[in-house]
């Protein structure tokens, strides 16, 4: 039996546990909860900056000068979030404010959220031994790949589920944004989250396969991240700034780019996060006792 | 012969203790193969290390030819009972037993998971919950996974470690139903068992392979018996001087032990001689064994 029926058997059953279990529920009850709250706090300062740029425009003799003054902040605020990129600006145009800045959040918190999904995939496994009823029955590695489609398929549905709900959210507070604009960005928006996604999920399946003990994968996971963010921090120094290369977060701006060329070095970024971490989860398997 | 399962100068270290240290032993085909020893022996970990689930410092492992620490080696080859595996309590018994079956790649995946889930005697748990087992439920279920689909080699980690006496013997007997079909190794801490059920055995203490061989040789069945003394004078040296007798001695307890040579006297020669000798001399005898207790054995040798 070749590895990808290995695999793909693995990751059925692995998926159907997850989905089974109330796990997932909690974790999309979760993830939906803290995107509805993040939704909810920038929708009312939206809805309250909007009324009052309104107000002004019937009250003020020159309303083009305020509309003009309310794209600017808009444009403000959006070149903060994405390193002020005039071609994504450009490109962010039609989209709702309230859908970037929930979008932008939560990418912020997403990595902390894949550690909470995965970090037991393996470790719990090897704590228990139950892994040992799968190693005489196939590959390690398609014990690892397995059970990194899963994670990812339920991690993926979540997100599109959580972004369709936002996107939604911006269609019936926005009579600007038409359901062609909606669903073009909706897939990129996704797109850019599945990326970003996998590669910290490779990063909870390497921590997962280094440790026996869950709880200590799980702390690692989230300690890797913090050491990321780290470097992202450190790096804005202008003597530093090479370190920031060696954090996902740096490619994550550009992951919404319009042109082919930004996004495919985002997208090669992530990739070769990805590529990295699972490669050596590989290696720690095939070599591990279990 | 052909082995089916080889050890050659295999070490396993953990840190700075040596848990195996040189161990080597030999299984054939269609044997049933008991793993002795005490706790701390090596014998999980020998165990382990022939199921490819440890990696070996030094030396080889052979089952069937294939390594078992190699990927996917040991796919169809073997059956494994862990010993201190917890079943994932999350899936119904019948969706587990499909699941491995599968993934091992058998014809009839359904039909080969209920065989064996029936074989041990659980066909009703199949949509049971593996966390509403019992105990002695899991192990059976775990027992039945490892004989799915007849793999040519069966390894059990105590197959009969904390069940009740009725149901570890249903095991003992499916065991001895599997002897001459299956090569089985056997790991456990229940000599008795061991010696009824096994044609030969490896001892081992602190790591190290202390004896190995068959069982006969391990309980020197073929060149000694005892005699339990009920009241009497013991004529030693008239014992002694019996044509191919080698030694007799007499334990406080009444247990006269003696030893002859195979190749000078057939064992139910000796033994009559020594019976008539003793009730010539109005010996009273209660009991006449052959061989010792592989307990015995084991704890002059641990």
């Amino acid at each position: 039996m070749g590895s990808i029926r290995e695999i793909s058997i693995i990751g059925e059953a692995e998926l159907r546990r997850m989905l089974r279990s109330a796990r997932a529920v909690v974790l999309l009850g979760l993830y939906g909860l803290f995107s509805l709250l993040v939704l909810l706090i920038v929708g009312s300062i939206s809805k309250a900056f909007q009324a009052s740029v309104n107000q002004q425009v019937a009250a003020q003799a020159n309303p083009a000068a305020i509309e003009q003054a309310y794209a600017q902040a808009r444009l403000g605020l959006l070149g903060f979030l994405f390193s002020g990129d005039v071609a994504i600006l450009e490109a962010l145009k039609e989209i709702p404010l309230v859908v970037v800045i929930v979008f932008k959040v939560t990418l912020v918190f997403l990595p902390a959220y894949v550690a909470l999904i995965g970090f037991d995939q393996l470790s719990g496994e090897l704590s228990q031994h139950s892994i040992r009823y799968l190693v005489v029955r196939g590959k390690r590695s398609s014990i690892l790949f397995g059970k990194f489609v899963a994670q990812a398929l339920l991690l993926l549905s979540l997100v599109l589920l959580v972004d369709l709900g936002i996107f939604l959210y911006a269609k019936a507070t926005n009579e600007d944004f038409t359901w062609l604009a909606m669903g073009k960005s909706l897939l990129r928006f996704w797109l850019a989250a599945i990326l970003f996604s996998l590669a910290y999920l490779s990063l909870t399946s390497l921590c997962s396969v280094l440790f026996r003990n869950p709880a200590l994968s799980l702390v690692v996971n989230l300690a890797a991240l913090f050491a990321f963010w780290l470097l992202d921090v450190i790096g804005r120094a202008e003597s530093l700034r090479l370190l920031r290369f060696f954090s996902p977060s740096q490619y994550a701006a550009n992951l919404l780019h319009p042109r082919l060329s930004e996004f495919a070095i985002s997208t090669a970024g992530y990739a070769g996060f990805a590529v990295l971490f699972l490669g050596a989860s590989y290696l720690v398997i095939r070599s591990r006792d279990v | 012969m052909d082995h089916a399962l080889e050890l050659r100068e295999v070490v396993k270290r953990f840190g700075p203790n040596i848990a195996v240290n040189r161990v080597s032993l030999t299984v054939e085909r269609g044997q049933c193969y008991g793993l002795i020893g005490p706790n701390g022996a090596g014998k999980t970990t020998t165990f382990s290390l022939m199921c490819g689930y440890l990696f070996p410092n030094q030396g080889e492992i052979r089952i069937l030819g294939v390594t078992p620490q190699q990927q996917g080696a040991l796919k169809q080859k073997v059956g494994v009972l862990p010993q201190d595996a917890i079943l994932p309590p999350w899936s119904k018994v019948g969706f587990l037993l499909h699941y491995w079956a599968t993934l091992q790649g058998l014809e009839n995946p359904e039909r080969c998971a209920r065989e064996a889930l029936d074989l041990v005697g659980l066909a009703e748990t199949w949509n049971t919950a593996a966390q509403a087992l019992s105990h002695g439920m899991a192990k059976r279920v775990s027992m039945a996974q490892a004989l799915m689909g007849d793999p040519p080699v069966v390894l059990l980690d105590e197959p009969t470690s904390g069940l009740d006496p009725r149901i570890a013997a249903q095991i003992r007997q499916l065991i001895r139903d599997l002897k001459g079909k299956q090569t089985i190794v056997v790991s456990s801490h229940n000599l008795q068992e061991l010696e009824e059920l096994c044609d030969a055995a490896a001892i081992l203490d602190r790591g190290t392979l202390v004896q190995s061989g068959s069982m006969s040789d391990l309980t020197s069945i073929g060149a000694e018996f005892r005699v339990q003394i009920a009241r009497g004078n013991v004529p030693l040296a008239e014992l002694k001087a019996l044509r191919g007798c080698t030694g007799a001695s007499l334990e406080p307890s009444g247990i006269l032990t003696v030893s002859f040579d195979r190749s000078l006297v057939a064992p139910e020669e000796i033994i009559t001689c020594v019976v008539a000798l003793l009730a010539a001399r109005e010996v009273l005898i209660l009991s006449v064994s052959r061989g010792r207790k592989l307990e015995e054995r084991v704890l002059q040798l641990t």
